[in-house]
């Protein structure tokens, strides 16, 4: 196989697994993939109606508030957790494919990538509900979108590896998860907060995501230089440190398996 | 050669010198076993604190060395445990032996093993499509030899159908099917599938085998059932606890590992 085939072959192969994977999140449902879309609008409903009266002084549009925050955090617990079982899932698979087996993994984030985009489908139409005018600001988005990915392929990889030799890592995920979910302002304002929280919440990354996609779609502002660098060093610096320890222990994941 | 399979790190598949298909040389593979595993992360940190994490050493496979001649249909026979599968691991280069050095050419592989990897909530066809594409095949491929995959596996009117409601008879099938549906795989490795599978599939499954070979396949079978190594091998290997115990003709091996089970 030349090279140009072999990519061919390595996004047949992506496309392949994707395709499985999303239908089977939906396999047992009616409604299928439309529960992607419904899913964040029924959280955000259900959360407006609780919050938005409580941070009525210091939050101006709850609901897009809110709705920034979650899809985000879901595209990020989503990637993460399911990326986490990929190699234990695709036991019989691992041995037979052709690429490496970082496949797998790849694969589950960009499925939950793919989520995020459907779920954006329902953003947008929200934005357009709650009049939220379109600003130059939102085209860095993309961006925004592409260090979370980052982030959480490389979060995954470390993930993917330990849970190949731990099986708690996933109940210990679960409640590390809740933790940071708390700590990352999703419904909450974040400038309330004072000390020590404030402090972890201002490094936590995916605040930093969320923050700044927040300022892009209510404000129209742009990240300052710090949020800028935060980003990036976070996605790439996650994905270096995953993709190294992944690989180191590769050999002994084998075995394992 | 081509660029293929920078799988797990693995060293590049070299083909091997001398022209034969597959040299084993010397292949240790050695596992580190805690006495007691840890299977949990609270166990491992306990233990690391106390300091005690012993582990033993496990040797799966002994200093295994044979050839396998192209065209040659090898058998590799020896009882649950023996280490076959992890021969299997290191040939297909999944697995990096402890010591030892294993030639070939792994863009040439195609093995084909009875856990097929099939999802259960997928329909036949969206499995035969997604097995294919992480064998190795391209879509036109799959395209162009669907038909014949699902007339060989007799699962005409099935394929629309989740897997999760076949047989594993049928799953057997259609997992045979797309693994010999490329037209020879210059080397074929069979774990245990000869012997799954009603009278006649096992029949027309040994018949397409027998294609494979007259086509120039080199064909490794694993199994631990000495008559399907009697009537498809040119050779045996026999594996007994890590240890090469014997290799020569079919006959003469199998008939001393029947001895060996026999008290």
């Amino acid at each position: 196989m030349n090279h140009f085939q072999q990519r061919r072959q390595f996004t047949f192969v992506i496309q392949q697994l994707t395709a499985r994977e999303l239908k089977r999140k939906y396999a047992r449902s009616y409604l299928g993939v439309v529960w992607s879309i419904l899913n964040p609008l029924l959280s955000m409903a259900v959360l407006s109606l609780i919050f938005s009266q409580l941070f009525r002084r210091s939050i101006e549009n709850y609901p897009i508030y809110y709705l920034t925050g979650y899809i985000l955090w879901q595209a990020f617990t989503g990637s993460t957790t399911s990326a986490m079982t990929a190699l234990v899932d695709n036991k019989p698979l691992l041995l037979k494919v052709k690429f490496p087996m970082e496949i797998f993994i790849l694969t589950r984030v960009y499925t939950a990538l793919i989520n995020l985009g459907y779920s954006l489908a329902a953003y947008v139409i929200m934005l357009a509900v709650f009049r939220v005018a379109p600003k130059w600001a939102m085209l860095l988005s993309p961006l925004i979108v592409l260090c979370l990915f980052l982030f959480s392929l490389g979060l995954s990889f470390m993930l993917a590896a330990a849970y190949v030799f731990f099986g708690d890592v996933r109940h210990l995920y679960s409640v590390v998860l809740t933790l940071w979910m708390y700590c990352s302002a999703i419904f909450y304002p974040a400038e309330q907060l004072k000390g020590f929280i404030y402090l972890v919440i201002q490094n936590n990354p995916i605040y930093v995501y969320i923050h700044c996609l927040r300022k892009a779609v209510l404000y129209g502002t742009l990240p300052n230089g710090t949020e800028f660098l935060q980003m990036l060093l976070w996605g790439a610096g996650m994905l270096a440190l995953g993709y190294a320890v992944f690989h180191r222990s590769r050999n002994r994941m084998m075995q394992k398996l | 050669m081509p660029a293929q399979n920078p799988k797990q790190g693995a060293e590049r598949s070299v083909p091997p010198p001398s022209g034969a298909e597959i040299v084993v040389q010397n292949v240790t593979m050695q596992f580190r076993r805690a006495k007691d595993e840890a299977a949990s992360l609270k166990e491992l940190i306990v233990r690391s604190l106390r300091g005690g994490n012993r582990y033993e050493l496990f040797r799966a496979l002994d200093h295994i060395s044979f050839t396998v001649e192209k065209g040659e249909v090898v058998g590799v026979i020896g009882t649950n445990g023996s280490g076959k599968s992890t021969l299997l691991k290191i040939i297909s280069g999944a697995l990096l032996p402890t010591s030892g050095k294993v030639w070939v050419d792994r863009s040439k592989v195609q093995l084909l093993t009875l856990g097929t990897g099939f999802d259960p909530e997928l329909t036949g066809r969206e499995n035969v499509y997604l097995n294919g594409a992480i064998i190795g095949y391209t879509k036109q491929y799959i395209d162009q030899k669907y038909e014949e995959i699902v007339r060989f596996a007799e699962l005409e009117g099935f394929m629309e159908e989740k897997v999760r409601n076949y047989s594993s008879g049928m799953i057997s099938r259609l997992g045979f099917a797309i693994a010999t549906a490329r037209d020879a795989p210059e080397i074929l490795i069979l774990d245990e599938v000869l012997s799954v599978g009603d009278l006649f599939f096992r029949q027309k499954s040994e018949a397409r085998i027998r294609e494979m070979i007259h086509a120039g396949s080199t064909v490794l079978i694993v199994s631990h059932t000495p008559a399907v190594i009697r009537k498809n091998c040119t050779k045996a290997v026999w594996i007994e606890k890590g240890r090469l115990q014997a290799v020569g003709a079919p006959e003469e091996v199998c008939t001393a590992y029947e001895k060996m089970r026999e008290p």
